[in-house]
């Protein structure tokens, strides 16, 4: 078990099986290349703006267009990504995605099969780790990831808790460079 | 064997019929009286195939016996055999029967203490306008109570459930999650018709308001409390304390001398029996209020309770008496103790004492106000002091890590600190949950309770006393238009002040009845939603009727009231629909779920009453709206409306047909945001035997609030919803025949009766779902 305390302790880990830590950009962006069929979750904490004004859904949308992620897009967020000129894939709620992933039958946002990696970024943290775990004890045909400034225990792979904001961010981008890189 | 078997259930039923004085003729007896858990198993499994249970474990293990901890990840089963979805079914049936439980025997309290009071004979009259007085009780167990002595038949059949349900969660019992979930819908239907003995109980013992739907309005929030006079502080949910109180203050002449408020239910038990108590609101503002040391005495009752009131209370000076059994605190039983002995330890050495004769708490609790209140100080701390205090603090996160709200109060402290602002604790005030986990964990010990209380204004509302239940009249008036559609739908928001912002709740009552949907409220919800004023400086209950009718904003009463909006789904079964209720709770539910387009809202819920209360409400078919906090519960009932089984019978035609309708689409749904839910709410209450006329206004609204909170074009599944041309709204009517022709949309026709009977193995006929 990681030795890692979630940022907000509703979140702390009752059992065995938890997030790896990964705090390498590069290994990162090579999980989520490595993927056959990612999927990136958002959420209403990406409608904030960092301090220099960006929205946080920017980072969302860089991350997804390198590598043509398609987004669901969850609560009212849609509005917000189609203003940045980006049709999403699909829009449910975080817990309806959360239900479709479970059936290793389902067919996907873009009809192409069930998604193997499932990025959750934006979600309140303890929506997104109660999804997390959902997915982690019913749907082992897939991995999970979190681009949140937080741990989650219960996804595959976390970010850590970050102190300064500006070294997630700092982390984002260098996310998007190397996606773009290799994209 | 067969025969043996025969003749057993038949002397079963043949006592259920002695039980419900089935000889009575007002109805004849439907096909489950008192059902016991495989009688609604079909129902239950027939549900749970198209809202299948979607589980989110809080831990990987399970720690329930000492053959554990056991690891369940991975496919594992526990030393028992259990697996991980039938863990936490396990879980979910527990907390609804602690939830059941309490209500039940709240009910028992109080049926005791009003039988004493009155005697088992006293008529249960719920005035003119109220025949089904009873619709849950009659519906479940098929006795029609008349009297005070009838419910106590009617609780001993609940708590019989009860022992039998919690029997099934012992180690090595049930092996099927589904079976749990069945056995937790079974626990909640008892919840409502625990609640509704409570209730009626209350209404006739203590004769509450009924029969009317302008109640007065009452004073609300800690600064309508005088408090230079004696205060006495209610705290939970039974009326057997606070009533008396009132008593004992108005046969001594002093009701305005003593100030008397409660805390949530109580607060509005006491105000359905004296309009001059004030309620101090909902749950989260109890510990604020505590703190602030305005109360002289609290009172403790029974359920949502702080547990630790005495602590708490001596910190301030507080007196602290607990009338109820089922918190003591460890409290020296000073119910045979002389009460002038009492008031002077109490008041001399500061002793805190438990008293079980509600007659002598009463007594006690005034007399030691009065002697306590002029010698104590109640001071709000000045903007001032707030400024430098708050100034100890360094902003070092610890608060919000253990935020159950997730939320920094420490950026609000600074900013206090730095710059004299309050503005930002006064948003976070509306977040506060008041925990008081941020001020335990402060290595600074900043005394941020109260620096946020000084923060927030002395600002007073109104909120509108308990009615209780629906009146007979109002369902004859609503019945049609509600099942048509063309009033859109009821809206319960209910349960507890866990919210991710108190004033979603009145946004929510402003936006849904502004819309013409029926608005109803209970419990803390009830309360909250007057805790915002409008630019004019007005409540929703000030803006909107109180009545059971399009655009009104209704008051039922306190968490037991919860029985009468469930009741009143039913009375538009039996009522409107001439369906009868006796014993035929699959019929009043099918009825319910494909034809009563309601929709519950628990936006904070919280506790094991909220599980109850809504799983409750699922067996019936009504879909429960839920607050990011409730994915906790661990449970959500769920469908995949692109892919799950909405075939129905037409009663009429006798023929199985696929609308593709997911509606509702789901019956415990989670949304993480206000902005979600509004659209979400409307969308549930869609239901197949809409007229074209009425699903285009259901859809009006459907998409405009979808437009107006998410943005951005038409909701995506719109086209599951639009039967025919007709059924578009004609304000949208352009814009969705584009989309459908679009994706290939084909017109379907409308089922004239839909029904879920006939398309499972139920024992119950096709025809009887036809009036």
């Amino acid at each position: 078990m990681s030795a890692v305390i979630p940022r907000h302790r509703v979140n702390v880990l009752t059992g065995i099986k938890s997030a790896k830590l990964i705090e390498d950009p590069t290994e990162y962006s090579n999980l989520i290349r490595k993927a056959k069929r990612p999927l990136l979750v958002v959420g209403p904490l990406l409608l904030e703006s960092t301090p220099d004004g960006k929205l946080l859904l920017e980072y969302a949308v860089d991350i997804a267009k390198p590598s043509n992620i398609p987004i669901c897009a969850t609560a009212q967020t849609k509005g917000k990504v189609v203003e940045l000129g980006v049709k999403p894939d699909s829009v449910y709620d975080v817990v309806e995605i959360v239900n479709a992933l479970k059936d290793p039958d389902w067919k996907g946002v873009r009809r192409e099969g069930n998604h193997d990696l499932v990025i959750l970024f934006g979600i309140r943290s303890d929506l997104g780790n109660q999804s997390l775990s959902t997915l982690k004890h019913f749907a082992p045909h897939l991995k999970t990831m979190t681009l949140c400034k937080h741990y989650f225990p219960h996804a595959n792979y976390s970010l850590t808790n970050f102190k300064k904001d500006a070294k997630w961010l700092e982390f984002l981008e260098s996310l998007i460079e190397n996606l773009k890189k290799g994209g | 064997m067969a025969e043996v078997k025969e003749k057993t259930l038949s002397k079963k039923l043949e006592e259920i019929h002695k039980r419900i004085k089935a000889e009575v003729p007002w109805e004849p007896v439907g096909p489950t009286p008192m059902p016991e858990v495989p009688d609604l198993r079909s129902w239950d499994m027939r549900l749970l195939k198209t809202y299948a249970p979607f589980y989110s474990p809080f831990c990987d293990l399970c720690c329930f016996c000492t053959y554990g901890k056991c690891d369940l990840t991975e496919g594992r089963r526990g030393a028992c055999g259990i697996d991980i979805a039938t863990q936490q079914a396990r879980f979910i049936l527990l907390a609804c029967l602690i939830g059941c439980s309490a209500h039940a025997a709240h009910g028992g309290h109080i049926l005791e203490f009003l039988i004493e009071k009155h005697g088992a004979d006293k008529k249960i009259d719920m005035g003119p306008f109220i025949e089904i007085e009873a619709p849950n009780i009659r519906t479940v167990t098929g006795l029609k109570p008349e009297t005070l002595g009838d419910l106590q038949i009617a609780l001993e059949y609940v708590f019989k459930e009860i022992a039998h349900l919690l029997d099934s969660c012992h180690t090595g019992q049930e092996g099927s999650a589904l079976d749990y979930e069945s056995k937790a819908l079974h626990a909640s239907m008892l919840d409502h018709v625990g609640m509704e003995i409570a209730d009626i109980a209350q209404i006739v013992g203590f004769n509450y308001p009924t029969s009317v739907a302008d109640t007065p309005l009452v004073e609300m929030g800690w600064g309508a409390i005088d408090k230079s006079k004696p205060v006495i502080l209610l705290s939970g949910h039974n009326p057997a304390t606070s009533t008396v109180v009132i008593d004992y203050l108005r046969e001594h002449n002093l009701e305005d001398q003593v100030e008397v408020c409660g805390l949530c239910c109580t607060a509005l038990e006491t105000t359905r029996y004296s309009d001059k108590a004030k309620i101090v609101g909902p749950l989260s503002r109890a510990l604020f209020f505590m703190r602030a040391g305005i109360a002289d005495v609290i009172m403790t009752d029974e359920q949502c309770i702080r547990t630790d009131t005495p602590q708490e209370a001596a910190k301030v000076g507080s007196a602290v008496i607990a009338c109820l059994d089922k918190a003591m605190y460890g409290l020296e039983d000073a119910t045979d103790m002389d009460p002038d002995k009492i008031v002077r330890r109490m008041v001399d050495n500061k002793e805190q004492f438990a008293i079980l004769d509600s007659s002598k708490a009463a007594e006690v609790a005034v007399k030691v106000a009065m002697e306590l209140a002029p010698q104590r100080k109640k001071e709000w701390l000045t903007e001032e002091e707030a400024i430098e205090l708050a100034k100890k603090c360094t902003n070092c996160g610890m608060c919000e890590r253990v935020c159950p709200n997730l939320f920094s109060i420490g950026e609000g402290i600074t900013k206090l600190a730095k710059e004299g602002n309050f503005d930002l604790i006064r948003k976070q005030f509306l977040q506060c949950i008041g925990c008081g986990k941020c001020e335990q964990e402060c290595p600074n010990k900043v005394p941020i309770f109260k620096i946020m209380q000084t923060a927030t204004s002395m600002e007073t509302w109104k909120c509108r006393a308990g009615r209780g239940p629906v009146m007979d009249t109002e369902i004859r008036n609503v019945g049609a238009p509600l099942t048509l559609g063309t009033i859109p739908g009821v809206i319960a928001l209910v349960g507890c002040s866990n919210y991710p912002d108190i004033d979603d709740v009145a946004d929510m009552v402003e936006e849904f009845a502004k819309r013409k949907y029926i608005v109803v409220l209970t419990g803390c919800a009830a309360m909250v939603a007057g805790m915002k004023k409008d630019a004019d400086g007005l409540t929703v209950y000030e803006k909107f009727p109180p009545d059971f009718d399009a655009g009104g904003v209704v008051n039922i009463g306190s968490c037991v009231s919860n029985a009468h909006i469930s009741g009143a789904a039913i009375k538009i079964a039996n009522i409107f629909a001439a369906l009868p209720l006796r014993g035929n709770y699959e019929v009043m539910a099918d009825y319910v779920l494909n034809r009563v387009g309601a929709c519950g809202v628990a936006w904070g819920a919280m506790s094991q009453k909220a599980a109850s209360i809504g799983t409750g409400f699922n067996r019936l078919g009504v879909p429960v709206v839920l607050g990011p906090h409730a994915s906790k519960y661990r449970r959500l009932f769920l469908s995949r409306k692109e892919e799950d089984d909405w075939k129905v019978m037409d009663a009429r035609k006798k023929e199985i047909v696929d609308t593709v309708e997911p509606a509702p689409e789901h019956l415990a749904y989670v949304c993480e945001t206000k902005e979600k839910a509004m659209p979400m709410i409307a969308k549930l209450c869609i239901r197949r035997n809409d007229t074209p006329q009425g699903r285009a206004i259901k859809l009006n609204h459907y998409i405009s609030l979808y437009k107006k909170y998410i943005g951005a074009g038409l909701p995506e599944d719109i086209q599951l919803f639009v039967r025919r041309d007709a059924d578009i709204p004609l304000v949208y009517k352009k814009e969705v025949r584009a989309y459908l022709q679009e994706i290939g949309w084909q017109p379907r026709e409308p089922i004239g009766l839909p029904t879920l009977i006939g398309t499972y193995p139920s024992k119950i006929p096709v025809d009887a779902v036809i009036h």
